[in-house]
């Protein structure tokens, strides 16, 4: 195994074109316990925290730019971006623990294709850009477009993401994440839910619900999002956008929590996460 | 006055900066390294293993199997564990050394030049198995078809150690009862999760000794047990503690000891002397040792209106594993706790453990308490509610007091506390008044509080644990004390102990005993711990005894070297061995004898607010009362009782190991979840009361189990409490809590 470590994104192009079964990454704090539970080794282990369009956070022209490779801490002690995208935030502030979050990156996060990557939901619901490069050129797609199911994603092998792009989120807008694990720290999501509201006084304009962990990949929830549209978030919207997650879910069985669990508290959490991402919307985060 | 004060540990300074040794920091330059090789099956008949392979890989020493190893049995109460599991064995054993009973059965060491070609090595061990019955569950191992595991035992099932009660007139008991309350409570498996997992290192000491470093509960326990695999006297074998990251009953049993021996023995006939030694690994530790017994008990208790107990029936299985380990000694404390700190005029219990093909059930923290305070607590308190009498109240109208008998139909030892430490908890919680506020419930991080769907509630319970072994065992601990000085008086002393410094502070306070009853200041008491070469027979540091024990062994070594002082002797010399008063085994019909010399009494409110939309709950706050006899260090008693109350948190609410068809399928601290430092109570308040024993050493009675046992039944009374829903089945995983909840309509 070699290693390798690129300061440019040309010269991680052609590393990747260069030499098959490559492989990159940011923090290594999904690389490095996988290689020692026993994944094969790639051929070389690109490096891409030396390139410092990847570790780079910007805003200008009505969007915000975050380097893949760059430490979510970065994202959570940046105030500016905190007080847009609080949910966002939220999301990547909950991964592991202050040490992991120096190392962990969003490009980790979303390339490792955990259903229950923590700064997924919300990136989605803000309808984040991934831009993808490789030795072909660049492309832009979705962050919703990138993940296809555990572990997979839609990422040729010689490509890597550079960069996110999130649009400026629009006035009177607001977001929230909510995790749910069995314990206060240190744990897999048993249930994430998103949720991002632009309203009009007390009604509801646009509505986003991103779930994470209760299927195999993170997904949106249409139903709830229609539910919230034109509402004033009254018991009815709730207990509808409750009863829409629950039934988006396609979720596991495992120790940390049965198909049951799972699907009831997508719907506890959707209907909180909804509640606070309105008060956000009005009152600011 | 050295005892009652809280001097710094002399462990603090090293164990905070990270300069002293536990046993696997020890590992010399020139070591070899030993890994040791599971079966992998939970039950298979062994029908040949090659270590050719293994033997042939660049780096490996040699391969130790069951063909090394002179008497193929051992256990630390029954000899019914093969040490190594093989074909070509010795026959020196009355277990059938051929068949793997768990998938931790051991059936070969690997020592290599690094740890990496030991490893390559066994994973090149070639084995041919032919598999058997798989026994997961107890009702597998009690369905008449069953396979026997241990048929050399001589008994036509794998249920094992009866134990009965039948106490008083049964009939008239529930002709009596007004009110019945019956159930069958599931207890689960708990690992202990200490620290610091099973290392060691072995090598032939200057006098020839094998000798093993490492931890462990009892040195010259495990010293016994090594040597007997080794065919060697006791004096051949030298056991030495290095600094020890926690036990909780689970260093009680053999896990590395008798592999790095037998390794020891072997290559040193074969010109290999160079020193051995092995970790474990968190998955090895996990699956490789013991855990609390899981079990299912069943109990039916009659009361009249007023909330007087008359009678009460109760039967207790406990799954035992593949092997008894202690198996038979924990049943037995179950076996005594189910029926309370209460006068039970009438009464029938029986108990018995069960092999399985499953991980054995052994020591930890409470010994058979937990499970059985948890049937009898959850019952009484189910009783209060059903009479809607004060469950404090109704506790008090029960307790038993000085001069009753136990429900073995002994007198109580004197000194029977119960009724004053319910009093004084209930008072210290403030129980009868209404609960105080708490800051809205946060349950994680990430949850905000929501109020509207939290419900508080609180719970209480009782309970009583022996100090000291039990049922016949000849207790003792020795201590020997060296008086130095000039003048009249001595003014530095030597204290050779081996009892087990796990953690839990027993160095520091057996120098301070040693300061009290000298009159040296405690900075010129040296100790010498744990070494057989050096110290005697202290007991294990379990059974909530080695304060008690070694107290009353230093008193007596004390005297002794005080009568040498006065004599002339320089140094002093005194040696003692001290012996509580003899206890017995239980009549096998009726249940009758005295099983204890002391008990210390426990008792436990808890509030807790529990989120009825994702079935989390938070302890907001823990009232844990002791009847300690006697603060020696006072801090280290409140770290004892909130460090027990943190692992029994873990044990109620979120410690699930799973064992599927005879495998433990989550074997890491990733997946099995202990509390976090957010997850503990939010506040324990550790109320000691001082009401000496008449036997302990400066009145001191035990604590280290106490908080423990009392927790579980508290926490799920307050969770009733909350929300009115009975959990007779934990841990309390969220997923449990809101399937429970639903089922309820909540
Ligand atoms: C103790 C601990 C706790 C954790 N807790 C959480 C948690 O609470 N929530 C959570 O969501 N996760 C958690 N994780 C997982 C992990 O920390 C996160 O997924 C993290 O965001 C991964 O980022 P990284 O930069 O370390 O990824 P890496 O390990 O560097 O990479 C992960 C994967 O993504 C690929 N990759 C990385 N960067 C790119 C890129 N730019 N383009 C294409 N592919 C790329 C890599 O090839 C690799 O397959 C935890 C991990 C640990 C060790």
């Amino acid at each position: 195994m070699k290693y390798a470590a690129p300061t440019t994104v040309d010269e991680a192009r052609s590393l990747l074109a260069d030499n098959p079964g490559s492989r990159v990454f940011a923090g290594a704090t999904d690389l490095i316990p996988q290689m020692r539970s026993g994944r094969p080794e790639p051929a070389v282990l690109v490096d891409l925290k030396r390139i410092d369009q990847l570790m780079a956070v910007s805003h200008g022209e009505g969007k915000w730019t975050i380097g893949a490779a760059t430490p979510t801490a970065d994202l959570t002690r940046n105030g500016a971006f905190s007080g847009m995208f609080p949910g966002i935030s939220e999301g990547a502030g909950l991964i592991g623990s202050d040490q992991i979050q120096n190392r962990s990156s969003l490009g980790g996060n979303l390339c490792n294709g955990s259903p229950a990557a923590d700064s997924v939901p919300a990136l989605i619901a803000a309808d984040a850009r991934a831009v993808i490069a490789s030795s072909d050129g660049t492309r832009t797609v979705a962050v919703a477009e990138v993940v296809t199911g555990p572990g997979q994603t839609s990422l040729a092998d010689d490509e890597f993401i550079v960069e996110f792009e999130i649009d400026d989120a629009p006035a009177n807008t607001g977001d929230a994440y909510l995790r749910m694990i069995p314990r206060t720290e240190m744990d897999i999501a048993v249930v994430g839910a998103a949720v991002r509201l632009t309203m009009d006084g007390d009604t509801v304009t646009d509505a986003s619900v991103v779930l994470g962990a209760v299927a195999p990949t993170a997904v949106r929830v249409p139903d709830a999002e229609a539910a919230l549209v034109g509402s004033r978030l009254d018991d009815d919207t709730l207990a509808a956008v409750s009863a829409a997650a629950s039934a988006a879910c396609n979720p596991i069985d495992d120790k940390r929590g049965t198909i049951e669990y799972r699907t009831q508290v997508a719907g506890v959490l959707a209907k909180r996460a909804a509640v606070i991402a309105a008060d956000r919307a009005q009152n600011g985060a | 006055m050295s005892i009652g004060q809280s001097p710094v540990r002399q462990d603090a300074a090293p164990k905070a900066d990270g300069s002293i040794q536990y046993a696997g920091d020890a590992v010399p330059d020139n070591a070899l390294h030993a890994v040791i090789v599971f079966s992998g099956r939970p039950h298979a008949r062994m029908v040949s293993m090659s270590t050719d392979a293994a033997r042939a890989i660049a780096g490996v020493v040699d391969v130790i199997t069951a063909a090394d190893v002179p008497v193929n049995e051992y256990g630390l109460t029954m000899l019914d564990q093969p040490a190594l599991v093989g074909v070509d064995h010795t026959g020196v054993a009355a277990v059938d050394g051929a068949i793997s009973r768990w998938e931790a059965d051991q059936i070969a060491v690997v020592i290599g030049e690094s740890r990496a070609a030991a490893g390559a090595g066994a994973a090149a061990l070639d084995v041919d198995w032919e598999d058997l019955p798989i026994l997961g569950t107890i009702d597998d191992a009690l369905a008449p078809d069953a396979p026997l595991l241990h048929p050399e035992n001589g008994l036509p099932t794998n249920a094992y150690h009866p134990l009965k009660i039948r106490r008083g007139d049964l009939e008239a008991g529930w002709a009596d009862a007004e009110v019945v309350i019956e159930g069958t409570y599931t207890v689960p498996h708990q690992e202990h999760a200490y620290l610091q997992p099973e290392a060691g290192t072995a090598y032939i000491d200057d006098e020839g000794r094998v000798t093993i470093e490492g931890g462990g509960q009892w040195t010259t326990e495990d010293r016994e047990q090594v040597a007997h695999v080794l065919g060697l006297p006791d004096e051949r074998v030298r056991i030495v503690y290095k600094a020890i990251g926690g036990a909780f009953g689970g260093k009680e049993d053999m896990s590395i000891q008798i592999a790095l021996g037998l390794a020891a023995m072997r290559l040193a006939e074969r010109g290999e002397r160079r020193p051995i030694h092995c970790r474990w690994s968190r998955e090895e530790s996990i699956v490789g040792h013991h855990k609390r017994h899981r079990g299912r008990i069943h109990l039916r208790l009659g009361a009249t209106n007023e909330g007087i107990i008359t009678a009460l029936e109760a039967d207790v299985t406990l799954d035992a594993g593949a092997y008894n380990y202690t198996s038979n000694k924990v049943l037995g404390n179950a076996h005594l706790t189910v029926s309370g700190a209460y006068r039970v005029p009438n009464a029938r219990i029986d108990s018995r453990a069960v092999y399985t093909t499953t991980v054995p059930g052994g020591a930890f923290r409470g010994f058979g308490g937990p499970q059985g305070a948890f049937a009898i607590e959850t019952t009484m308190n189910k009783l209060a509610a059903a009479l809607d009498i004060d469950p404090v109240k109704l506790r008090l109208l029960n307790a038993v007091v000085d001069g009753d008998e136990g429900i073995t139909q002994a007198v109580l030892p004197e000194g029977v506390t119960a009724v004053e430490v319910i009093t004084a908890c209930a008072g210290r919680a403030a129980f009868n008044e209404p609960m105080a506020d708490v800051e809205p419930f946060a349950p994680i991080a990430t949850l905000p509080p929501e109020p509207t769907v939290t419900r508080r509630g609180r719970g209480f319970a009782t309970s009583l644990k022996n100090v000291g072994f039990s049922f016949g065992f000849p207790e003792r601990c020795e201590a020997e004390i060296h008086l130095h000085g000039d003048g009249d008086e001595p003014t530095s002393a030597d204290l050779f102990h081996g009892g087990a410094e796990v953690g839990q502070g027993n160095h520091l306070a057996m120098r301070q005993m040693t300061a009290e009853v000298t009159g040296v200041t405690l900075d010129r008491i040296r100790g010498h711990f744990s070494d057989t070469a050096t110290s005697g027979d202290p007991g294990s540091a379990s059974a909530s005894r080695l304060t008690f024990m070694s107290g009353n062994s230093i008193l007596g070594a004390a005297e002794e070297a005080e009568k040498a002082w006065r004599d002339g002797q320089r140094p002093a010399i005194g040696r003692f061995r001290y012996t509580p008063p003899p206890t017995e085994s239980l009549d096998e019909e009726t249940g009758e004898g005295q099983p204890n010399f002391c008990y210390g009494y426990m008792a436990q409110a808890v509030e807790v607010t529990v989120d009825t939309g994702t079935g989390h709950i938070r302890v907001d706050r823990v009232t844990s009362t002791h009847d300690v006899g006697r603060a020696i260090n006072p801090r280290m008693l409140r770290g004892q009782v909130e460090g027990a109350v943190v692992q029994a948190h873990g044990y109620v609410l979120s410690e699930d190991l799973q064992v599927s068809d005879g495998f433990i399928t989550n074997p890491r601290l990733s997946a099995y979840l202990i509390p976090g430092i957010g997850d503990i109570p939010t506040e324990v308040d550790s109320q000691i009361l001082e009401l000496a024993d008449p036997l302990g050493p400066f009145g001191a009675r035990g604590v280290a189990e106490m908080p423990f046992i009392t927790y579980a039944p508290a926490v799920i009374a307050a969770v009733h409490d909350a929300t009115g829903v009975w959990f007779d089945e934990f841990p309390l995983t969220p997923s449990r809590v809101v399937a429970g909840l639903r089922n309820a309509g909540i």
